[in-house]
């Protein structure tokens, strides 16, 4: 079996390999690739979409319904881990209280879950004692990669960057402190229900302002007719209309890994984490 | 520009699902009613597009307002415009048809779960409705991570069954997404008309047919045809009922389309027959097929099973109608897409109902079943009957043209394997039959109730159940005005008539 797959991989590598005997020399200026589509986006993007760089251009202007389904693609990731992961009536298992004066620790098992008192803290079952260092330093940073990710969104007009890589970012921001921290922490400031709210609304944004475009009189992701209610010209308005897009999926990646990550580090349970 | 419904099919949908899986949070109660309107919506303007083509020809739609090769286009001719509404309605009547089971089943991910089920209609309506060869890939994606997650929903070994297609389908999808980029690499272009004008000097280069091949197997792979089917039985068997009634006839079959789709609007059939030739060898693979999935299908103790191999084997039929090289066999093929939806949404669903009263499917507990749930049963025997090929049920017809088909292009073993199966499927069904008619139900595992009580399913269950069932006698008593307004006309002329 073991051979059969090495030689199933092998004939198909060398069937590619020999393929690109007919392929156009590397970088040829006549090569179909560089002839037919891409003179157009090279040189007209700045005059049609006034978006000074061109990946941003295709990929959220003239390609953007892809960009849409790229962004489901990323919610449909998040809804499957929650559907499959997510538990929801589970047994109280064994947990840890601290008393917070005395440092005497509790270890409940079963029950009923206490309520919230200001002389007990819950602790994960590997709790390790607070680390000033750690603590402090994670906490001063996250607002700094918050205050860059957003610039890598805003950013995407003018540079690498832009909604995918602005939502991890701004994800990574809410991971770390559930890491440096606990999850309960994370999901204290975070919770849950805006978590997985924020998920579809980022997406819904990006097929919303498409829908716009239909009620405003053109076609679907045309953002030419947002111009009649964002009161700038043609030209800006699908800049602005991909500034919009780009704001829904990084709301949309954020909110994924976050929900990732905290499905996957409780197994479900978004108790304990990592 | 002015005529929106060919986005406005997906973009509802698309939509609906981002509303349901918000409404979880806020009101779960609203979820399902959101979901029926998603997909309700759905089915209604593919119908609305189906008859719009139907009298005024194809619709074209660039979506952002830039056009075709540039931007992506829609382009909905008959071929697609048919399967759009075989997708869409089947779709929106297993929604309604699945909403008790699915209730027992996800009680408190409901919104989640209606979520994933629109994005899969999204996926398959997305990739039938394109004219762009990339954005085929995208919603492909769409649809298969969704129904991987569905399927994972199912229980006992449900999740690792789920991993396993999880691994085919992604290799699946890489093998088409690779002859994709060496498309683009050859002609520059991902627009479906756009390539197939810009292949026409290109046909004699190597790395065209290695693009071809390459979309082909990937496609093979996520249509299970027969090599690569060995992820469909266990995902399909231990998908929860809701889940297969859905996936098990829609995916296959849209795959099949896809097929069909590049073999004609992209490389044409004088690439396809004349110049690689390849029609006699498709054909004899899908002769295995349909023998392998058949024998397979023989060895078979569970009712669910049994029917993932007669998919595999059905797969067959078309995959080897499509390549006979005539207009009888492409006709069979497309006409059997349709067919076999409807027949194989029949089966899983006649199948779920049984599980939602006995839980359980294995083909010894199904013992008197005629007596406890006589409509259902009445359902599967009209779905039985279908896909033997009896008159005047839709099966015959469909297997009449391909079997035309064969005689014409003088390929006996495709006819034979065509009647083979079928007499398989005559042992296969009437063995069901039997066990269900004359087994006797005090000697099976009984769950509390005598034998003699009728617990047949809710009527919101049946109901669908039946209208698809009449269904199944309604598209063979239309089959000839059908394959004169749809299909006929976009036979390509390159094919033998």
């Amino acid at each position: 079996m073991k051979t059969a797959g090495i030689i199933i991989v092998l004939l198909a590598g060398a069937l590619l390999l020999y393929a690109t005997r007919d392929f156009p020399p590397w970088g040829a200026l006549d090569s179909p690739a560089s002839t037919h589509v891409s003179p157009r986006y090279l040189q007209k993007a700045m005059e049609e979409t006034a978006v000074p760089n061109v990946v941003t251009a295709v990929l959220a202007d003239y390609r953007g319904f892809d960009t849409m389904f790229e962004t489901t693609v990323i919610f449909c990731a998040g809804i499957g881990c929650f559907i499959l992961l997510r538990v929801f009536r589970q047994r109280p298992g064994d947990r840890y209280y601290r008393h917070i004066a005395t440092e005497i620790t509790l270890h409940i098992k079963g029950g009923r879950i206490p309520k919230k008192s200001s002389e007990f803290e819950r602790i994960d079952a590997l709790w390790t004692p607070y680390d000033l260092i750690i603590k402090t330093v994670c906490r001063i940073l996250v607002p700094f990669i918050q205050l860059f990710a957003l610039y890598v969104i805003a950013h995407g007009h003018h540079s690498p960057g832009g909604g995918f890589q602005g939502g991890v970012i701004l994800g990574a921001s809410v991971i770390l402190l559930a890491i440096s921290h606990n999850m309960r922490t994370a999901i204290d400031r975070f919770s849950e229900k805006t978590n997985n709210l924020l998920m579809a609304i980022g997406v819904f944004i990006y097929t919303g302002i498409g829908t716009v475009c239909i009620l405003l009189g053109a076609g679907f992701l045309d953002y030419r007719s947002l111009s009649a209610v964002l009161f700038v010209d043609k030209i800006m308005a699908r800049s602005h209309g991909i500034f919009g897009v780009e704001i829904g999926v990084g709301i949309t990646v954020m909110a994924v890994m976050i929900s990732i990550y905290n499905n996957l580090a409780s197994a479900g349970k978004q108790d304990e984490g990592l | 520009m002015n005529d929106h419904t060919p986005a406005l099919l997906i973009i509802l949908p698309l939509l609906f699902a981002f509303m349901v899986s918000g409404m979880a949070w806020i009101k779960k109660s609203l979820c399902y009613p959101l979901a029926v309107a998603g997909s309700g919506l759905c089915a209604f303007f593919s119908i609305r597009v189906f008859t719009h083509v139907l009298r005024h020809g194809t619709m074209q739609y660039s979506l952002g307002g830039w056009e075709a090769p540039w931007g992506i286009g829609y382009h909905v001719d008959l071929l697609n415009g048919v399967v759009l509404v075989a997708v869409s309605v089947l779709a929106f009547i297993n929604m309604i048809a699945t909403r008790k089971a699915a209730a027992i089943q996800f009680p408190e991910k409901e919104g989640a779960f209606y979520a994933l089920y629109l994005l899969f209609i999204v996926g398959l309506v997305g990739i039938v409705a394109t004219g762009d060869l990339f954005n085929l890939y995208v919603l492909l994606e769409v649809a298969s991570l969704t129904s991987y997650a569905l399927i994972a929903l199912g229980e006992g070994r449900a999740p690792l069954s789920s991993l396993n297609y999880l691994y085919m389908g992604t290799i699946g999808g890489c093998f088409y997404l690779l002859g994709v980029g060496y498309l683009y690499i050859m002609t520059g272009s991902l627009n479906m008309a756009d390539v197939a004008s810009l292949l026409r000097p290109l046909y004699e280069s190597g790395a065209i047919w290695v693009a071809f091949t390459f979309c082909m197997v990937g496609i093979g792979v996520k249509m299970a045809f027969f090599p690569l089917h060995v992820w469909l039985p266990n995902a399909y068997t231990y998908a929860p009922s809701a889940v297969s009634s859905l996936i098990a006839p829609l995916m296959t079959k849209v795959m099949v389309y896809v097929m069909i789709r590049l073999m004609i609007s992209v490389f044409c059939v004088d690439f396809a027959f004349s110049v690689l030739d390849l029609g006699s060898a498709m054909v004899w693979l899908s002769i295995l097929a349909i023998v392998m999935g058949a024998a397979l299908a023989l060895a078979q103790k569970n009712l669910k099973r049994l029917f993932c191999y007669i998919i595999v084997s059905e797969i067959g039929y078309m995959v080897g109608g499509a390549w006979l090289g005539n207009a009888a066999g492409m006709t069979g093929a497309i006409l059997h897409i349709l067919n076999d939806a409807l027949m194989t949404i029949c089966l899983f669903l006649a199948a779920g109902t049984i599980h939602y009263r006995i839980n359980n499917l294995d083909l010894d507990h199904l013992q008197g079943l005629f007596g406890r749930m006589p409509v259902t049963m009445a359902c599967l025997v009209a779905a039985g009957l279908s896909i033997i090929g009896v008159p005047p049920t839709c099966g015959f017809f469909s297997k009449w043209y391909l079997i035309t088909g064969a005689l014409q292009a003088g390929q006996y073993g495709f006819m034979a394997a065509l009647l083979f199966s079928s007499l398989v499927n005559v042992i296969l069904f009437f063995r069901v039959f039997e066990i269900g008619y004359y087994g006797d139900p005090g000697h099976g595992h009984m769950h509390g109730s005598s034998p003699e009580t009728r617990t047949e399913a809710p009527a919101a269950m049946l109901a669908p159940l039946l209208i698809l069932s009449a269904g199944l006698v309604v598209m063979g008593v239309f089959t000839g005005s059908i394959v004169a307004a749809v299909i006929d006309p976009i036979i390509p002329a390159g094919l033998a008539r």
